[in-house]
């Protein structure tokens, strides 16, 4: 008895360390094979021509060229731009409004907070279909909004110069709740001495948010900004469902994420496809980058 | 202190006022989904619009939205694709968490910063290539291709790794001097010590999962295999000339109560568990 465990101890001591890379194995092995590896082929297959059918042919950086003179691309581009601004700033300040109005105490919060959430908590589709038929020209919107001008009819996502401003106004609604979540977080975080300190010496609620709660918010305001950029240029569910087709009217609400999928799945033009999709990535990056830089410096 | 339990017992009728104005507004919508798959179709979009349904139609719309399509299949695999990508991310991440957190083995930076790198690949990017693996594999347009290739979550790994260094090593060395197998020690004693942590990472790749909609898009064709959330765009379209907007409504709801139901039985994993899916990036 005493032998065997002295034994087994032995033994295990001598191997025990191996043990962790058997345990993180499985997991290595699978992003291996299904994210290093199709990133590095992304990567490899921006650089081709690739239609399914024939073998990939080798063409430098044409694809990234051909992008720069793309009327198509140039339109994504510059709706995505326009939808990362949409979905960031208004974002940014109307859900630190929300949390600072949830952050008091007043009675029936609690459920009144349940109820601002509830946006969070259907699929990104299901708000789409929803606000598809919200927005009818004629529909129910139109009568909440312009029915007291006799106003019956909103072209919401029928004209392309609205439509991308309906899908920023929906998406933020969908969003707002959410990063209002991490706000209180950020609030919540805040101790209350500083406070209880500010209001001995004086100072008003808006000089005791602007001096005291705001430099203490700095990483969840990064955090935000980051956040709702990151997360604005990836769209493309929303521009799938809600418009009247996909990326329309006339390509007005077209953005990278589909043009992704226009290129690779219904033109099959894998090498463009890839080459928008190392766009979209740079552009992540570049997003990721300025936050790190903002959390050293700032 | 006095001042707080004043103004609790003022009640501040103001800011009442000010939150229920910003919870109508939001809710609103939720609101108009939900009960409008309890109307007729000729008063979905009525104007001035109905705020509950004034033709009660009970379950006629969803019966309805399961005729149009196989909604309850949808539903299934929806499910099938949400608690598979649970599973394997709870498991398979505590398991790869514990090893990195707990076991310092030759190459363990560098294979760590393998895992770190792929949380940074936004799914787009990966979406072409993924396709064409897939599609090599033969998978394409069946129950591998649409399951296997998303199911283990890196940010898993990172978060239960997070979670895993705070074990405290004299309790796993005491095991060990036990004789416990490591695998016995893991499943045993770190598992149920990470079992918090776990449910909030459950939560949030539920939610992921569930709402999944770019992946399903590209690889699968059949119907039968389709999950709910690409299902859903059937409905936008008129069936048989006529619009559905009751079952699209009534479709939508189905989709939205998995997650409301976690939303109200687990409301604080729920929060944690998206605000730490967040800070993530």
């Amino acid at each position: 008895m005493t032998v065997s465990i002295v034994r087994r101890a032995g033994s295990v001591r001598f191997h025990y360390k191996w043990w962790g890379l058997i345990f993180v194995l499985p997991v290595v092995t699978f992003f291996a094979a299904f994210n290093l590896f199709p990133t590095l082929f992304g990567l490899w297959l921006s650089f081709t021509d690739y239609d399914l059918l024939n073998p990939p042919v080798w063409v430098g950086l044409d694809n990234f060229a051909n992008l720069l003179a793309d009327r198509l691309f140039l339109q994504a581009f510059g709706n995505t731009l326009v939808f990362v601004l949409g979905a960031t700033v208004p974002v940014w300040v109307l859900s630190l409004l929300a949390a600072l109005v949830f952050d008091q105490a007043f009675r029936g919060r609690d459920i009144l907070k349940a109820a601002f959430f509830l946006p969070v908590l259907p699929p990104v589709v299901v708000i789409a279909v929803v606000w598809r038929l919200l927005l009818h020209s004629n529909g129910v919107l139109t009568s909440l909004t312009g029915g007291w001008w006799g106003v019956t009819e909103i072209r919401w996502l029928a004209d392309a110069t609205l439509a991308p401003f309906s899908m920023i106004a929906v998406h933020d609604w969908a969003i707002i709740p959410f990063f209002m979540m991490i706000w209180l977080a950020g609030l919540a975080a805040i101790p209350p001495e500083f406070r209880e300190a500010a209001a001995i010496d004086g100072a008003g609620p808006v000089r005791t948010f602007w001096h005291v709660d705001l430099p203490q918010l700095r990483s969840t305001a990064v955090l935000v900004a980051a956040l709702s950029s990151i997360n604005a240029f990836q769209t493309f569910a929303l521009q799938y469902v809600l418009p009247t087709d996909p990326g329309g009217p006339a390509n007005s609400t077209l953005v990278l994420g589909l043009l992704v999928l226009k290129y690779g799945f219904q033109y099959f033009r894998m090498g463009d496809a890839a080459a928008v999709s190392v766009v979209m990535f740079a552009l992540i990056m570049a997003v990721t980058l300025i936050q790190l830089w903002f959390n050293r410096h700032a | 202190m006095r001042k707080r339990l004043e103004n609790i017992r003022r009640g501040r009728p103001v800011r009442t006022l000010i939150a229920s104005v910003m919870a109508v507004l939001f809710a609103f919508p939720i609101w108009f989904m939900v009960t409008s798959a309890f109307k007729a179709e000729t008063e979905i979009e009525a104007i001035p619009m109905h705020l509950i349904p004034w033709q009660f139609q009970g379950i006629a719309q969803f019966r309805l939205a399961a005729e149009i399509a196989p909604m309850w299949t949808y539903f299934l695999n929806s499910w099938l694709y949400a608690l598979t990508h649970v599973g394997v991310t709870v498991f398979f991440g505590a398991l790869a968490g514990f090893g990195f957190a707990k076991y310092r083995f030759p190459g363990r930076g560098l294979l760590f910063l393998a895992v770190l790198s792929t949380v940074m690949v936004p799914f787009q990017v990966l979406v072409v290539p993924l396709f064409i693996e897939v599609k090599a594999f033969g998978w394409e347009n069946s129950y591998p291709g649409l399951l296997i290739p998303g199911m283990m979550n890196a940010f898993g790994v990172l978060m239960m790794r997070q979670y895993a260094s705070d074990l405290p090593d004299e309790l796993l060395e005491a095991a060990r001097v036990d004789g416990a197998s490591e695998f016995r020690i893991f499943l045993q004693i770190a598992f149920p010590l990470l079992m918090p942590a776990l449910g909030s990472l459950a939560i949030i790749v539920f939610i992921w999962s569930w709402g999944a909609f770019l992946w399903p898009l590209v690889i699968v064709q059949d119907k039968a295999l389709n999950v709910l959330s690409v299902g859903l765009t059937t409905y936008t379209q008129p069936y048989n000339g006529q619009p559905m907007w009751g079952a699209a409504m009534a479709a939508s709801t189905v989709a939205t109560i998995p997650i409301a139901a976690l939303f109200i039985f687990f409301q604080r994993y729920f929060v944690k568990g998206l605000t730490a899916g967040a800070v993530k990036g």
